[in-house]
Protein backbone atom coordinates (compact mmCIF):
# COMPACT_ATOMS: atom_id res chain seq x y z
CA UNK A 1 0.00 0.00 0.00
CA UNK A 2 1.66 3.55 -0.95
CA UNK A 3 2.28 6.31 1.98
CA UNK A 4 -0.74 8.44 -0.11
CA UNK A 5 -3.20 5.77 0.32
CA UNK A 6 -2.13 4.75 4.18
CA UNK A 7 -2.44 8.76 5.09
CA UNK A 8 -6.16 8.59 3.66
CA UNK A 9 -7.13 5.32 5.57
CA UNK A 10 -6.22 7.24 8.64
CA UNK A 11 -7.52 10.18 8.16
CA UNK A 12 -11.03 8.17 6.87
CA UNK A 13 -10.08 5.89 10.05
CA UNK A 14 -10.28 9.36 12.24
CA UNK A 15 -13.51 10.87 10.93
CA UNK A 16 -15.24 7.71 11.52
CA UNK A 17 -13.91 7.47 14.98
CA UNK A 18 -14.59 11.33 15.47
CA UNK A 19 -18.83 10.85 14.09
CA UNK A 20 -18.86 7.53 16.38
CA UNK A 21 -17.41 8.57 19.92
CA UNK A 22 -20.12 11.56 19.04
CA UNK A 23 -22.99 9.73 18.01
CA UNK A 24 -23.69 8.73 21.94
CA UNK A 25 -24.08 12.41 22.48
CA UNK A 26 -25.92 13.43 19.51
CA UNK A 27 -29.60 11.83 20.63
CA UNK A 28 -31.85 10.06 18.54
CA UNK A 29 -32.06 10.57 15.05
CA UNK A 30 -35.14 9.94 14.67
CA UNK A 31 -37.86 13.31 13.88
CA UNK A 32 -40.11 11.83 16.88
CA UNK A 33 -39.72 9.71 19.63
CA UNK A 34 -40.80 5.68 18.20
CA UNK A 35 -42.81 3.41 19.78
CA UNK A 36 -44.21 0.34 19.54
CA UNK A 37 -47.62 -0.88 20.49
CA UNK A 38 -48.40 -4.28 21.96
CA UNK A 39 -51.84 -3.92 21.54
CA UNK A 40 -53.07 -7.11 22.85
CA UNK A 41 -51.20 -6.18 26.29
CA UNK A 42 -52.64 -2.17 26.05
CA UNK A 43 -56.22 -4.20 25.01
CA UNK A 44 -55.91 -6.53 28.07
CA UNK A 45 -55.24 -3.25 30.19
CA UNK A 46 -58.14 -1.14 29.46
CA UNK A 47 -60.62 -4.25 29.66
CA UNK A 48 -59.48 -4.50 33.01
CA UNK A 49 -59.69 -1.05 33.70
CA UNK A 50 -56.24 -0.91 34.99
CA UNK A 51 -55.10 2.43 32.52
CA UNK A 52 -56.78 4.98 34.30
CA UNK A 53 -57.13 6.11 37.93
CA UNK A 54 -60.13 7.88 39.48
CA UNK A 55 -60.05 11.36 41.12
CA UNK A 56 -60.45 10.44 44.59
CA UNK A 57 -57.37 8.24 44.17
CA UNK A 58 -54.75 10.75 42.48
CA UNK A 59 -56.10 13.34 45.40
CA UNK A 60 -55.60 10.77 47.88
CA UNK A 61 -52.04 10.04 45.72
CA UNK A 62 -51.27 13.38 45.96
CA UNK A 63 -52.31 14.07 49.63
CA UNK A 64 -49.97 11.80 50.58
CA UNK A 65 -46.94 12.37 48.29
CA UNK A 66 -46.93 9.47 46.61
CA UNK A 67 -43.11 9.00 45.81
CA UNK A 68 -42.31 9.62 41.91
CA UNK A 69 -45.56 11.03 41.28
CA UNK A 70 -45.97 13.38 37.98
CA UNK A 71 -49.37 15.03 37.06
CA UNK A 72 -49.17 16.05 33.30
CA UNK A 73 -52.28 18.62 32.55
CA UNK A 74 -52.18 17.98 28.22
CA UNK A 75 -54.60 20.96 27.62
CA UNK A 76 -52.72 23.87 26.12
CA UNK A 77 -50.88 26.48 28.28
CA UNK A 78 -53.87 29.09 28.42
CA UNK A 79 -56.22 26.01 29.77
CA UNK A 80 -53.36 25.38 32.18
CA UNK A 81 -52.75 28.90 33.09
CA UNK A 82 -56.43 29.14 34.26
CA UNK A 83 -56.81 26.34 36.52
CA UNK A 84 -54.72 23.19 37.05
CA UNK A 85 -54.70 20.41 39.58
CA UNK A 86 -52.32 21.03 42.55
CA UNK A 87 -48.48 19.73 41.32
CA UNK A 88 -49.40 19.03 37.97
CA UNK A 89 -46.76 20.21 35.37
CA UNK A 90 -48.01 21.52 31.47
CA UNK A 91 -47.02 19.14 28.59
CA UNK A 92 -49.58 20.21 25.97
CA UNK A 93 -49.95 16.96 23.09
CA UNK A 94 -48.00 18.99 20.37
CA UNK A 95 -45.01 18.81 22.57
CA UNK A 96 -45.34 15.46 23.35
CA UNK A 97 -42.41 13.76 21.88
CA UNK A 98 -39.77 16.04 24.14
CA UNK A 99 -41.27 14.69 27.36
CA UNK A 100 -39.00 12.24 28.84
CA UNK A 101 -40.25 9.93 31.86
CA UNK A 102 -37.69 8.52 34.43
CA UNK A 103 -38.57 4.81 35.03
CA UNK A 104 -39.49 5.26 38.38
CA UNK A 105 -41.82 8.14 38.01
CA UNK A 106 -45.70 7.44 38.21
CA UNK A 107 -47.14 9.62 35.63
CA UNK A 108 -51.32 10.82 35.61
CA UNK A 109 -52.69 12.24 32.58
CA UNK A 110 -55.22 14.47 32.34
CA UNK A 111 -56.99 16.66 30.38
CA UNK A 112 -60.27 18.56 30.42
CA UNK A 113 -62.72 15.69 29.58
CA UNK A 114 -60.62 12.49 29.75
CA UNK A 115 -60.04 11.54 25.73
CA UNK A 116 -56.87 13.08 25.02
CA UNK A 117 -55.42 12.25 28.61
CA UNK A 118 -56.47 8.69 27.00
CA UNK A 119 -54.98 9.26 23.88
CA UNK A 120 -51.74 10.49 25.05
CA UNK A 121 -51.42 7.19 27.92
CA UNK A 122 -51.34 5.26 24.38
CA UNK A 123 -48.42 7.50 23.53
CA UNK A 124 -46.63 7.27 26.53
CA UNK A 125 -47.63 3.41 26.80
CA UNK A 126 -45.85 3.32 23.10
CA UNK A 127 -42.92 4.90 24.60
CA UNK A 128 -42.35 1.50 26.65
CA UNK A 129 -42.91 3.45 30.23
CA UNK A 130 -45.42 1.14 32.49
CA UNK A 131 -46.48 3.03 35.35
CA UNK A 132 -48.76 5.61 33.42
CA UNK A 133 -52.44 6.22 34.40
CA UNK A 134 -55.10 9.07 32.80
CA UNK A 135 -57.77 10.16 34.96
CA UNK A 136 -60.48 8.99 33.17
CA UNK A 137 -63.04 11.59 33.09
CA UNK A 138 -60.35 14.17 33.20
CA UNK A 139 -60.91 17.86 35.08
CA UNK A 140 -64.56 17.21 35.30
CA UNK A 141 -64.43 14.76 37.75
CA UNK A 142 -61.56 16.40 39.74
CA UNK A 143 -64.24 19.09 40.35
CA UNK A 144 -67.09 16.70 40.57
CA UNK A 145 -65.66 13.80 43.23
CA UNK A 146 -62.59 16.26 44.45
CA UNK A 147 -63.57 20.22 44.38
CA UNK A 148 -67.53 20.36 44.98
CA UNK A 149 -68.32 16.20 46.05
CA UNK A 150 -72.28 15.96 46.91
CA UNK A 151 -70.70 15.47 50.90
CA UNK A 152 -67.39 16.97 52.11
CA UNK A 153 -64.60 14.74 52.92
CA UNK A 154 -61.43 15.80 54.24
CA UNK A 155 -59.64 15.32 51.14
CA UNK A 156 -61.87 17.86 49.43
CA UNK A 157 -60.77 20.29 52.55
CA UNK A 158 -57.31 19.48 51.97
CA UNK A 159 -57.51 21.24 48.58
CA UNK A 160 -59.36 23.92 49.41
CA UNK A 161 -63.07 23.01 48.01
CA UNK A 162 -66.16 23.11 49.20
CA UNK A 163 -69.39 20.38 49.02
CA UNK A 164 -72.39 21.62 46.75
CA UNK A 165 -75.01 23.06 49.02
CA UNK A 166 -78.25 20.97 49.80
CA UNK A 167 -80.35 19.53 46.73
CA UNK A 168 -77.78 21.00 43.93
CA UNK A 169 -76.77 18.42 41.29
CA UNK A 170 -74.09 20.52 39.99
CA UNK A 171 -71.14 21.63 41.34
CA UNK A 172 -71.54 25.76 41.19
CA UNK A 173 -70.83 27.43 44.76
CA UNK A 174 -67.15 27.68 44.66
CA UNK A 175 -65.06 30.05 42.89
CA UNK A 176 -63.12 26.93 41.39
CA UNK A 177 -66.00 26.09 39.57
CA UNK A 178 -66.32 29.56 38.16
CA UNK A 179 -62.91 28.86 37.19
CA UNK A 180 -63.20 26.04 34.71
CA UNK A 181 -66.56 26.71 34.00
CA UNK A 182 -65.58 27.11 30.85
CA UNK A 183 -63.21 24.33 30.33
CA UNK A 184 -66.28 22.22 31.57
CA UNK A 185 -67.84 22.75 28.16
CA UNK A 186 -65.15 22.20 25.95
CA UNK A 187 -64.81 18.59 26.68
CA UNK A 188 -62.09 16.65 24.99
CA UNK B 1 -42.36 4.95 -9.60
CA UNK B 2 -39.86 6.28 -12.59
CA UNK B 3 -38.01 8.34 -10.51
CA UNK B 4 -37.47 5.94 -7.82
CA UNK B 5 -35.88 3.23 -10.65
CA UNK B 6 -33.84 5.48 -12.36
CA UNK B 7 -32.32 6.35 -8.88
CA UNK B 8 -32.24 2.28 -7.92
CA UNK B 9 -30.59 2.06 -11.42
CA UNK B 10 -27.82 5.10 -10.55
CA UNK B 11 -26.96 3.96 -7.00
CA UNK B 12 -26.93 0.25 -8.62
CA UNK B 13 -24.51 0.89 -11.46
CA UNK B 14 -22.09 2.96 -8.09
CA UNK B 15 -22.15 0.36 -6.56
CA UNK B 16 -21.23 -2.24 -9.07
CA UNK B 17 -18.75 0.81 -10.64
CA UNK B 18 -17.21 0.62 -6.41
CA UNK B 19 -17.34 -2.98 -6.25
CA UNK B 20 -15.13 -3.63 -9.12
CA UNK B 21 -12.85 -0.94 -8.26
CA UNK B 22 -12.05 -2.63 -4.90
CA UNK B 23 -11.46 -5.65 -6.98
CA UNK B 24 -14.61 -7.68 -5.88
CA UNK B 25 -14.90 -8.63 -9.46
CA UNK B 26 -12.27 -11.35 -9.21
CA UNK B 27 -13.73 -14.79 -7.35
CA UNK B 28 -10.35 -15.83 -6.71
CA UNK B 29 -9.60 -12.57 -4.76
CA UNK B 30 -12.66 -13.02 -2.75
CA UNK B 31 -12.06 -16.84 -2.23
CA UNK B 32 -8.43 -15.52 -0.53
CA UNK B 33 -11.27 -13.93 1.96
CA UNK B 34 -11.81 -17.51 3.16
CA UNK B 35 -7.63 -19.09 3.15
CA UNK B 36 -7.30 -15.32 5.40
CA UNK B 37 -4.83 -14.29 3.02
CA UNK B 38 -6.59 -11.21 1.72
CA UNK B 39 -9.23 -9.39 3.71
CA UNK B 40 -10.49 -7.01 0.98
CA UNK B 41 -14.24 -8.22 1.00
CA UNK B 42 -14.10 -7.98 4.84
CA UNK B 43 -12.51 -3.83 4.96
CA UNK B 44 -14.78 -2.96 2.06
CA UNK B 45 -18.23 -4.48 3.16
CA UNK B 46 -17.27 -3.55 6.61
CA UNK B 47 -16.75 -0.13 5.46
CA UNK B 48 -19.49 0.43 3.50
CA UNK B 49 -21.45 -0.41 6.34
CA UNK B 50 -19.68 2.05 8.52
CA UNK B 51 -20.16 4.82 6.37
CA UNK B 52 -23.89 3.98 5.61
CA UNK B 53 -24.61 3.85 9.50
CA UNK B 54 -22.41 7.02 10.53
CA UNK B 55 -23.95 9.29 7.23
CA UNK B 56 -27.56 7.84 8.06
CA UNK B 57 -27.23 8.35 11.63
CA UNK B 58 -26.04 12.13 11.36
CA UNK B 59 -27.80 12.93 8.12
CA UNK B 60 -30.84 11.49 10.42
CA UNK B 61 -30.05 13.90 13.35
CA UNK B 62 -29.57 16.50 11.48
CA UNK B 63 -32.72 16.26 10.04
CA UNK B 64 -31.91 15.43 6.53
CA UNK B 65 -33.28 11.97 6.16
CA UNK B 66 -36.59 10.71 8.05
CA UNK B 67 -34.46 7.53 9.29
CA UNK B 68 -38.41 6.30 10.66
CA UNK B 69 -38.99 6.15 6.53
CA UNK B 70 -36.09 3.66 6.03
CA UNK B 71 -37.44 -0.46 4.77
CA UNK B 72 -36.01 -2.63 8.25
CA UNK B 73 -36.48 -6.08 6.93
CA UNK B 74 -38.47 -8.69 9.14
CA UNK B 75 -36.47 -11.18 11.46
CA UNK B 76 -37.33 -14.86 10.97
CA UNK B 77 -34.74 -16.34 13.13
CA UNK B 78 -34.56 -20.09 11.75
CA UNK B 79 -34.90 -19.20 8.35
CA UNK B 80 -32.70 -16.50 8.16
CA UNK B 81 -30.32 -18.60 9.86
CA UNK B 82 -30.42 -21.51 7.10
CA UNK B 83 -30.30 -18.90 4.42
CA UNK B 84 -27.01 -17.43 5.74
CA UNK B 85 -25.70 -21.12 5.78
CA UNK B 86 -26.45 -21.44 1.97
CA UNK B 87 -25.46 -18.00 1.14
CA UNK B 88 -21.78 -19.00 2.81
CA UNK B 89 -21.59 -22.24 1.32
CA UNK B 90 -22.70 -20.36 -2.21
CA UNK B 91 -20.20 -18.02 -1.44
CA UNK B 92 -17.35 -20.16 -0.79
CA UNK B 93 -18.47 -22.86 -3.75
CA UNK B 94 -18.12 -20.12 -6.16
CA UNK B 95 -15.65 -16.87 -4.61
CA UNK B 96 -18.86 -14.66 -5.33
CA UNK B 97 -21.88 -13.55 -3.97
CA UNK B 98 -24.70 -12.00 -5.90
CA UNK B 99 -23.55 -8.45 -6.07
CA UNK B 100 -19.83 -9.73 -7.25
CA UNK B 101 -21.20 -11.91 -9.39
CA UNK B 102 -22.52 -9.32 -11.53
CA UNK B 103 -19.78 -7.40 -11.53
CA UNK B 104 -17.59 -10.09 -12.45
CA UNK B 105 -20.09 -10.79 -15.51
CA UNK B 106 -20.10 -7.71 -16.35
CA UNK B 107 -16.15 -7.23 -16.58
CA UNK B 108 -16.60 -10.41 -19.06
CA UNK B 109 -15.49 -12.89 -16.24
CA UNK B 110 -17.38 -16.52 -17.77
CA UNK B 111 -17.72 -17.80 -13.96
CA UNK B 112 -19.46 -14.41 -12.97
CA UNK B 113 -21.92 -15.52 -15.69
CA UNK B 114 -22.15 -19.13 -14.83
CA UNK B 115 -22.82 -17.99 -11.16
CA UNK B 116 -25.82 -15.48 -12.44
CA UNK B 117 -26.98 -18.61 -14.38
CA UNK B 118 -26.91 -20.37 -10.89
CA UNK B 119 -28.65 -17.74 -8.68
CA UNK B 120 -31.52 -17.03 -10.84
CA UNK B 121 -32.15 -21.04 -11.26
CA UNK B 122 -31.94 -21.28 -7.11
CA UNK B 123 -34.40 -18.12 -7.63
CA UNK B 124 -36.74 -19.76 -9.68
CA UNK B 125 -36.48 -23.15 -7.40
CA UNK B 126 -36.92 -21.10 -4.45
CA UNK B 127 -40.11 -19.77 -5.83
CA UNK B 128 -41.67 -23.29 -6.70
CA UNK B 129 -40.22 -24.74 -3.15
CA UNK B 130 -41.91 -21.30 -1.05
CA UNK B 131 -45.75 -23.14 -0.93
CA UNK B 132 -44.32 -27.10 0.43
CA UNK B 133 -41.99 -25.15 2.73
CA UNK B 134 -44.10 -21.98 4.06
CA UNK B 135 -44.85 -22.89 7.39
CA UNK B 136 -40.96 -23.04 7.99
CA UNK B 137 -40.59 -20.04 5.26
CA UNK B 138 -43.21 -17.96 8.34
CA UNK B 139 -41.53 -19.84 11.38
CA UNK B 140 -39.52 -17.48 14.63
CA UNK B 141 -41.54 -14.35 13.30
CA UNK B 142 -39.63 -11.85 15.51
CA UNK B 143 -41.24 -8.36 13.26
CA UNK B 144 -38.87 -5.76 12.66
CA UNK B 145 -36.02 -4.72 15.31
CA UNK B 146 -33.06 -2.86 15.33
CA UNK B 147 -29.70 -3.70 16.95
CA UNK B 148 -30.42 -1.02 19.55
CA UNK B 149 -34.03 -2.18 19.64
CA UNK B 150 -32.91 -5.60 20.55
CA UNK B 151 -30.11 -4.31 23.23
CA UNK B 152 -31.95 -1.85 24.47
CA UNK B 153 -29.24 0.48 24.17
CA UNK B 154 -29.41 4.77 22.94
CA UNK B 155 -28.85 4.68 18.85
CA UNK B 156 -26.27 6.19 19.48
CA UNK B 157 -24.30 3.99 21.54
CA UNK B 158 -24.84 0.79 19.18
CA UNK B 159 -23.36 3.84 16.03
CA UNK B 160 -20.42 3.98 18.24
CA UNK B 161 -19.68 0.34 19.66
CA UNK B 162 -19.59 -0.87 15.93
CA UNK B 163 -17.10 1.87 14.59
CA UNK B 164 -14.88 0.71 16.88
CA UNK B 165 -15.64 -2.95 16.04
CA UNK B 166 -14.52 -1.86 12.30
CA UNK B 167 -11.78 -0.04 13.12
CA UNK B 168 -10.65 -2.84 15.06
CA UNK B 169 -11.48 -5.38 12.97
CA UNK B 170 -9.37 -3.33 10.17
CA UNK B 171 -6.19 -3.32 12.24
CA UNK B 172 -6.52 -6.98 13.15
CA UNK B 173 -7.52 -8.03 9.38
CA UNK B 174 -4.10 -5.62 8.29
CA UNK B 175 -2.17 -7.84 10.36
CA UNK B 176 -3.44 -10.98 9.26
CA UNK B 177 -2.43 -9.66 5.29
CA UNK B 178 0.96 -8.50 6.88
CA UNK B 179 1.60 -12.11 8.17
CA UNK B 180 0.00 -13.81 4.95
Amino acid sequence: MSTANIRTGRALAIIALMLGAAAPFAGSPYRSARGQVDVAGLAGMIAREEDHVTALELATWIHDRKSGLRIIDVREPAEFAAYQIPTAENVPLSQFRRLSVKPEETVVLYSGGGAHAAQAWVFIRAMGHRQVFFLASGLNEWIDEVMNPVASTPITRYFGGVARPEGSTSPSASTTADKVKQLRRRGC
Amino acid sequence: MTDSLVLAFVIGVAFGFTLERAGLADAPKLARQFYLTDLTVFKVMFSALVTAMLGLFWLGRLGVVDVSAIYVPETFMAPQFLGGLVFGLGFVACGLCPGTSCVSAATGRLDGVAVIGGLFAGVVAMGFAVPAIAPFFTSGARGTFTIPDALHLPYGVVVFAVTLMALGGFMVAERIEARA
